[in-house]
Formats: C-alpha cells, sequence, structure tokens
C-alpha cells in the first residue's frame, strides 16, 4: 500500500471527515427508529409467574435459572413512584436476572397503576394488609417459613415499615437501595413541599391520585438540564448501538412515569415531609406506633452518593435508625437509577448484596 | 484514532475538537442545573409553585364540576360513577380472592394437591454459599 505524503494533520482531518460521515449515516437509521417508535427495546424479560394478584398488585415468581437455589427466598419490593422492570431492564443490565443467576428464589411485588379507586389506599393498606398477604403467597409456593426483603427507594421504606410492625416476622434479612428515612434530608422536594405554600389536601381532595404528569415533571425539575442535555448527547451518540439502545430504555422508563395514590401522598406529605415521623419514630400505622428501632433483623443499606431524588442526606441515617445489631451500609458512586440499573450496579451493587445475602440465605 | 500513517490524533498534537464540546456540555449542564437548583429552592418559587398548584386544582374541580353536572344532564355516566363501579368490582375481586384463597385452604386440609405445575417443578433449595476463600460449596 503506497504511503501517503499528506502531512499527518491533514490525514487526521480526512479520517475524522469519513468518520463524522459514517456516523451521520447511522444518527439518521437510529434517529428515524426513535422517532417512528420502531425496534422498541424490549424490557423487564425474565420469564416470571403471577402467583397473587389484588387490584393492581401482582407478585411474580421468576422461574429460577439455576438447579439448586438458597433455601430462602428473596422478595423485591418496588416503589411506588415507577414501574418495576427498572430492576428488570434487558439481558445482562437486569438486576432480577443476576439474582438467579446466583442461585436465589426471586419474588416481587409490584404495586401496578394505582386506579381512580385507588386514591383511598395508605401506608397502612400496603404495609399491614398488601404485603403480609404477599409473604404468606410467597411461603406458600416455596414451602419455607422464612424470607428475605429487598426494597428499592419507597420499597425499601415499605420493607422496614413492615420489619418494624411486625417484629416477630419471619424475614431473615433487609436490602435496602436509595431509601430515604429522615426528610429533613429531601433537599428541593422538602422546599417545594413548604406546608405554608403548598396545600396538599386541595390537591388531593381535588385529583384523587396524583397525576403522572405532575409527578414526571416534579421529578424534572430536580434537574432541569437534565432532559435537553440527554438529547444533545443522544443526536451526538446516535451513531451508536449501544448508548441509543441504553437511552431508549431509560427514556422509555422515565417518561412511563405513573399517578401516586392520592392518600399516601397526603400521608408521605404530611406525616413524613413536614413532620419527619419516620425519623423521629413518631410514625403510627393503624393506630399502632411503627418507630424504626423495632427493624431487628440485618440490614444491608446501599445508596449513592449523588442521589437527586433520594438524596445521600436523606438516606445516609437509615443504619442509625434501625436497631438491627447486624446493619452494613455501602455508599456508591452515581444516582438514584444508576445505583440499581447501571455500570455501578452491575459490577459494584448486586454482586454485593448477593453476596450478603446469600450467606443469610440458607 | 489512528490515520493510514498510523499516526494518532493525539501524536499529531491535533486538538479533539468533539471531545472538548462534550466536555463543555457536561460542565455547562452541571452548572446550569446548579445555577437552577439553586433558583428553584428559594423560598419565592415555592410560594409560586404553590399558588400553581392551587390554582390547577381550582380549574380542575371546576372542570370536573362542569363535566359532571353535563353528563348528568345526557344521563351519562360521570367520573365518580365509574370510580364507583370500580370500588365495588375491587371489593368482589377481594372476596373472590379471600374465597380462593378458603378454598384451597380447606383443599389442603383434605389432602389434594393445590400446587401449581410451576410450584412443582422448583429446584432443590440446598445451595450453600460460596466461602470467601473462593471455594464453591454448593455443587
Amino acid at each position: 500500500m503506497a504511503t501517503s505524503t499528506r502531512p499527518p494533520v491533514v490525514e487526521t482531518i480526512i479520517d475524522t471527515a469519513q468518520e463524522e460521515a459514517e456516523r451521520t449515516r447511522e444518527r439518521m437509521r437510529k434517529g428515524l427508529d426513535i422517532l417512528l417508535a420502531r425496534n422498541e427495546p424490549p424490557v423487564g424479560i425474565t420469564p416470571k409467574d403471577v402467583i397473587y394478584s389484588r387490584g393492581t398488585l401482582k407478585l411474580y415468581h421468576y422461574r429460577p435459572m439455576t438447579d439448586e437455589v438458597y433455601r430462602v427466598p428473596v422478595v423485591f419490593v418496588m416503589s411506588l413512584v415507577s414501574k418495576p422492570w427498572i430492576l428488570d431492564l434487558t439481558f445482562g443490565q437486569s438486576f432480577i436476572q443476576y439474582m438467579l443467576a446466583q442461585g436465589f428464589d426471586v419474588f416481587m411485588i409490584d404495586w401496578g397503576i394505582p386506579r381512580p379507586e385507588d386514591k383511598n389506599l395508605k401506608f397502612e393498606d400496603y404495609v399491614m394488609d398488601l404485603m403480609p398477604a404477599c409473604f404468606e403467597e410467597v411461603q406458600k409456593a416455596t414451602g419455607e417459613e422464612d424470607y428475605s426483603i429487598l426494597g428499592y427507594c419507597m420499597g425499601g421504606m415499605f420493607a422496614l415499615m413492615y420489619a418494624a410492625m411486625y417484629p416477630d416476622a419471619p424475614i431473615k434479612c433487609i436490602a435496602c437501595a436509595a431509601t430515604p428515612v429522615d426528610m429533613t434530608g429531601m433537599g428541593l422536594f422538602r422546599k417545594w413541599q413548604d406546608p405554608r405554600y403548598f396545600d396538599v389536601d386541595r390537591l388531593v381532595d381535588t385529583v384523587g391520585n396524583i397525576p403522572s404528569e405532575m409527578m414526571l415533571r416534579t421529578f424534572e425539575l430536580l434537574r432541569p438540564m437534565d432532559r435537553l442535555g440527554g438529547y444533545i448527547r443522544l443526536i451526538d451518540n446516535l451513531w451508536d448501538q449501544q448508548f441509543v439502545y441504553g437511552f431508549r430504555i431509560m427514556y422509555k422508563w422515565t417518561n412511563e412515569q405513573i399517578p401516586f395514590p392520592g392518600e399516601t401522598y397526603r400521608q408521605f406529605t404530611k406525616e413524613l415531609m413536614w413532620e419527619n415521623k419516620l425519623a423521629t419514630g413518631q410514625l403510627t400505622l393503624g393506630g399502632r406506633r411503627c418507630s424504626l428501632e423495632d427493624v431487628k433483623v440485618p440490614v444491608l443499606h446501599a445508596m449513592a452518593e449523588h442521589d437527586h431524588i433520594a438524596p445521600f442526606a436523606a438516606t445516609k441515617p437509615l443504619l442509625e435508625l434501625v436497631g438491627s445489631e447486624e446493619k452494613e451500609e455501602l455508599v456508591l458512586k452515581g444516582g438514584h437509577v444508576s445505583l440499581v440499573a447501571g455500570k455501578n450496579a452491575v459490577t459494584r451493587l448486586w454482586p454485593r448484596v448477593a453476596e450478603w445475602m446469600s450467606y443469610r440465605s440458607v | 484514532m489512528a490515520n493510514q500513517n498510523g499516526t494518532s490524533r493525539a501524536e499529531t498534537g491535533a486538538p479533539d475538537v468533539a471531545e472538548m464540546w462534550r466536555s463543555w456540555l457536561t460542565e455547562t449542564e452541571r452548572q446550569l442545573n446548579s445555577f437552577f437548583g439553586e433558583a428553584l429552592g428559594t423560598e419565592q418559587f415555592a410560594r409560586a409553585s404553590g399558588n400553581f398548584v392551587d390554582g390547577y386544582a381550582v380549574v380542575q374541580r371546576s372542570l370536573n364540576q362542569g363535566m359532571e353536572r353535563y353528563l348528568n344532564t345526557f344521563n351519562l355516566p360521570t367520573h365518580s360513577d365509574v370510580v364507583e363501579l370500580g370500588e365495588r368490582l375491587h371489593a368482589i375481586e377481594d372476596r373472590i380472592t379471600s374465597l380462593e384463597g378458603a378454598i384451597r385452604t380447606l383443599a389442603e386440609k383434605s389432602g389434594v394437591d393445590t400446587a401449581s405445575n410451576v410450584t412443582k417443578l422448583r429446584p432443590k433449595r440446598t445451595r450453600k454459599p460460596v466461602p470467601k476463600d473462593g471455594q464453591n460449596s454448593s455443587a
């Protein structure tokens, strides 16, 4: 091959131009895919069976991936704020699949999309009615008395409330991810819900469930430039199959925001945001005190340093508040979502959680 | 990236404009988020957003009431009627679920195998954790 006599700088410019032309072709092709919603990446694809349902709630039992599983089943408890498939994104990026591959028998409580008639559901209904019913079904399905719980975000809060309300429940251990407990650390959320200006009663009495659009815009306001920045990065990386795939999955998850049950929102705002009752041990559910001090089972808490939804200041005090003797925290870089579904998660969170739970699952 | 002479961009000393632009974008986004974060964290914004939510609730309520009157006039089911129907269906579903549970308990007590096919195919629950020295004891 003849050696070019052009100066290296010119060579570089020509190469760059060729590369950019190639990328532009790819950008146009993938851009059209997105605009026309073609080739949508599949999500939440790990095979599962619905073993119990009630209203919008579904209890999934994932099909095992190993011939031998740990004795104690793991029940994932999802947040009320978003769809649960963030924990089961796609091949190689699924927390659920990872746990199955590690030999766990995995269940998940999916609260579903609240219907208008679900506006009256409160913490009590989730913690003292629906969760116990699900755990009973898990016990029946596995034939095992005890179970472990893994809660993400508000799911972690539910898991802790359940453990506090039922100290004798056969919970083997609890792993929480990005679970806020001290609402004084909730940053902008807390400022926007200032009781002097925010009339939660008027809002809930009028709309019932908080509309998904309102929830979505509130989350977006926490970092107003993220959406625009995301679009610019998408255009820049439209040639990159992997980037586009990841973007489309996360875009889908972010935009598929679900409504928030009205009474729970009222309770969350008044009792947790305004009065911080969970952290101060003054919360009562169904007339009974719900204090995190009563949580005595082993607890692992994973949190993200740059979490803007459940800020570090709100998640950090969890271990100080629970009464468990055996407790451990894991602080990772990244944000609320990347904690459980990003690169950090695949290499750091998932293996750590699996290892921690494995010793408590026999 | 290497060109046909095998010299990379770094070796030629040519600046990577695209990379510089990306860094600028990231930094600008961070700064703007921080700027807006401060602006949105003020008491003025909290008051404004509170007023907005109040206004939204007032408009929504009058729309709901207007629509309800309109639908009643034409003898059509309103949103509250549908919600009420949903609640009743929900109650029926709950009853069915509890009846199913009761029947299953009775069947189990009578010695009938009620486990689903999926449940019957469960693997052994004898797995052991990998010891910390790296030897697998589950096999």
